[in-house]
């Protein structure tokens, strides 16, 4: 357990400078002057001009060699310090903590709907194998999986909002706006974890010792439930930790389609403004949520299967 | 046997047969397991003696009414009297633990994987006999007392032997208060100690009810006694009280399965061994696997033309040592050598199981091929070394499955052979065949090994065959 914890904590570290240093090579190799997009993010393409630009540059130390700028920024993270956004000039960590809470409400919600949607279409298509619902949920999944996330998303807005104008169409000012982007969401990672869910159940119910227990006495709901349901749940958990790839991608699409005020939406706005120390600062909030998830699924893992414990 | 028998036997078997589905219209089923009747009484035992691939667990599973989708069968199943085929389904199962208890052929898979022991147990009180909790694990306790297995109740199945996987799940199957016990194979891969003390439970349960046993092991069936029906290839070819059938019978595979056995095995003349050059030499070896200790400070020394047969009970790390002395695995301690400079392809591994050794896609003389032509071998020793094992070179043009098993065990030995090893690490190559063939192939294997001057480590769980074969014999046991 202990050398897990440190695994991860690890790995942490390791997405921390990672994505930091990818992002600011990638910013630095994008066309166009930084000092101009920042300017025009700070004030308005209207009101730019050569001065401000200059001003700015100095400003921020863009002037100063590439390199300087990059050992500035590690030695600034080693203290945990993510410095200043370059265009509203406030303190990256504040706005990072905002944009995680809506991103951590939005992400915990949809995976939440997809439990409740997954699990009980999965385990019912194992259950009764290869019938019409199984297949139907199978044809299902293949063509939602099919869609972009945004492609499902827009698809409910254009129906939920705009025909029916049941739902608000984009932002954050309520549970009601929670509802649209955390069911796409939800959609798409329940299509394929409703699948796993059922392939896992199938391979359960085959199973000696699914069989063993009938033969016991046990009918196949105290079965299903003793021995069936934890068996089944050591695969469908160590996919979700394979599916959190889904999930964060998801995620930046969604909030973006829904100006969700999340980090995604976050990362993808510093991006038009090359507000560097947010980029950075979001995409690294992404890595390590995904680095914290992991942790989660690692730790589940452990307590429905006390196998490995030994080894490890 | 109890002194009035009742009219009704609690187990009637009339004209039962399985076929086979056929795949298309115009194809006729397939018989799988030929009429066969027989009635059983309270306290009488029947044991069902033959060869692997007999139809002997299709007759179980048709009892059971488990038969897998592509199969049925025809003929009558009586349970006390009841029409089994006249029950559906649900009711069907509701016999199950009930009434027919069936011991599982593979006890390891048949445990769940992440359940305590007990609670295997105590679980059958409490959703089968409805107790309370804590009455149902008082129970479980009792039962795993009275089978040897203290201290095992809150181990996983993983931690516990073969031996012990198979007493749990006699308990298990057991619980729920069944008179007839059927008994898949029960001590296929146990060790004789194991096999005992499993019979007799077998026999200590079946005073109060029937048993019915399958088995290929005809010291299973001589200990358990009663009645006994002799099977090949789907057909009864026997049948009478054990002691009757087995010191004197008329029919020819009986007696066939009976020499078979290894206990009566003709003493093999080996040659002498004592000055030959010793070909490897292991010092002081250990290894832990997970926080199990396997062996510790273990030390051998093999010659040319040595046969050296390793027992032990199963999980206690036989295989590892030989893929230790074969570099395959790596030591905690201790080293390997291997002496005379032998190329390191001349140390060789004959496996368990035949078919997971041959790719199944390619044709074997293909595989032959590809070996040949690999290490630069000659191709005409071939049929003569073929010839030698009593394979037909026509064999080559199949696939590994359209082979017997005793065949293909064969096979895998010439491909052996054909790289001329100097150490073969044999690991229980004969346990998947029924006993004839594997009488055949291991003595094929050892005289083989002689001719070639190669030294064989034979593992197997029955110290019985060893003895007969080996020059000398090490038991591993766990520390």
């Amino acid at each position: 357990m202990m050398r897990l914890l440190l695994l991860r904590l690890g790995q942490a570290a390791l997405v921390c400078w990672s994505v930091g240093t990818l992002s600011f090579i990638l910013m630095h190799l994008l066309p166009g002057n930084m000092a101009f997009r920042v300017a025009a993010g700070r004030y308005g393409y209207d009101n730019l001009n050569l001065a401000a630009a200059q001003a700015v540059e100095i400003e921020l130390g863009l002037d100063q060699p590439v390199w300087e700028q990059y050992l500035n920024w590690l030695l600034d993270l080693m203290r945990f310090d993510f410095g200043n956004s370059l265009v509203s000039g406030l303190p990256i960590a504040h706005e990072l903590m905002h944009f995680l809470e809506h991103t951590l409400m939005l992400a915990v919600t949809a995976m939440l709907l997809a439990l409740l949607l997954a699990l009980p279409i999965g385990i019912y298509a194992a259950i009764r194998e290869n019938c019409w619902f199984d297949r139907a949920s199978l044809l299902m999944s293949v063509l939602l999986r099919a869609q972009p996330v945004f492609m499902v998303g827009l698809v409910l807005l254009l129906i939920f909002s705009l025909q029916l104008r049941w739902l608000p169409v984009a932002g954050f000012d309520g549970p009601r706006f929670l509802i649209l982007p955390a069911i796409s969401l939800a959609l798409v990672l329940a299509a394929l974890s409703s699948r796993v869910i059922r392939h896992a159940g199938v391979e359960v119910i085959h199973s000696a010792f699914f069989q063993f227990s009938r033969i016991k006495g046990l009918s196949f709901g105290q079965t299903l439930i003793r021995h069936g349901l934890r068996n089944a749940a050591l695969p469908v958990v160590a996919f979700l930790g394979i599916q959190l790839v889904t999930l964060i991608e998801g995620i930046v699409m969604i909030e973006s389609l829904f100006s969700w005020p999340g980090l995604g939406h976050g990362l993808a706005h510093a991006v038009f403004n090359r507000d560097v120390p947010m980029i950075q600062g979001a995409a690294m909030s992404l890595g390590l949520l995904f680095v914290v998830l992991n942790l989660w699924v690692d730790i589940a893992c452990h307590l429905i299967d006390p196998r490995g414990r030994a080894e490890s | 046997m109890t002194g009035s028998q009742p009219i009704i036997p609690l187990l009637q078997v009339e004209n039962l047969c399985v076929f086979s589905r056929p795949q298309a219209k115009n194809q006729a089923p397939e018989l799988l397991l030929e009429p066969l009747s027989f009635s059983l009484y309270p306290g009488e035992r029947l044991t069902i003696l033959g060869e692997t691939g007999a139809g002997k667990s299709l007759l179980m599973q048709a009892i059971m009414g488990t038969l897998p989708k592509p199969l049925y069968h025809q003929g009558r199943i009586r349970i006390a009297g009841q029409d089994l085929d006249a029950l559906p389904q649900t009711e069907r199962e509701q016999l199950w633990g009930r009434r027919i208890a069936l011991l599982p052929q593979e006890p390891w898979h048949a445990l769940d994987p992440l359940m305590p022991s007990q609670e295997q147990v105590s679980e059958v009180y409490q959703c089968v006999k409805g107790r309370k909790p804590d009455s149902a694990d008082h129970q479980a306790t009792q039962d795993l007392l009275a089978v040897g297995l203290q201290g095992a109740e809150h181990k996983r199945p993983d931690q516990l032997s073969g031996g012990m996987a198979q007493r749990l799940a006699f308990c298990a199957a057991t619980a729920a208060g069944a008179s007839l016990i059927l008994a898949d194979e029960p001590t296929k891969g146990l060790d004789t100690s194991c096999r005992e003390a499993l019979v007799q439970l077998l026999c200590k349960k079946s005073t109060q009810g029937t048993l019915l046993t399958i088995t290929h092991d005809v010291a299973v069936a001589r200990q358990l006694g009663g009645r006994i029906l002799v099977m090949k290839s789907g057909r009864l070819l026997d049948d009478g009280r054990i002691k009757q059938v087995l010191d004197d019978s008329a029919c020819q595979y009986t007696r066939q399965l009976i020499e078979a056995e290894p206990a009566r095995w003709p003493p093999y003349p080996l040659p002498n061994i004592q000055q030959a050059t010793p070909i490897l030499e292991a010092q002081e070896l250990s290894k832990q696997r997970g926080n199990k200790r396997l062996f510790e400070h273990l030390s051998l020394q093999i010659r040319r033309g040595e046969i050296l047969g390793l027992t032990g009970d199963s999980g206690c790390g036989k295989s590892t040592l030989g893929d230790i002395l074969l570099g395959l695995l790596p030591a905690d301690s201790g080293r390997v050598y291997r002496r005379g400079g032998f190329a390191p392809q001349r140390y060789l591994k004959l496996y368990q199981d035949p078919p997971a050794s041959f790719a199944p896609q390619v044709k074997l003389a293909q595989l032959f091929d590809d070996l040949i032509r690999l290490h630069r071998l000659d191709a005409k020793r071939l049929p003569a070394l073929l010839e030698r094992l009593n394979l037909s070179t026509h064999l080559l043009q199949r696939h590994s499955h359209q082979v017997s098993g005793g065949e293909l065990q064969r096979l895998a030995l010439a491909r052996v052979l054909l790289m001329e090893p100097v150490f073969l690490f044999a690991d229980e190559p004969v346990s998947r065949l029924d006993p004839i063939t594997a009488r055949d192939v291991l003595q094929l294997l050892v005289e083989v090994a002689t001719e070639y001057q190669c030294a064989v480590l034979l593992v197997s769980h029955d110290p019985a065959l060893v003895h007969k074969i080996c020059h000398t014999q090490r038991c591993l046991s766990l520390p």
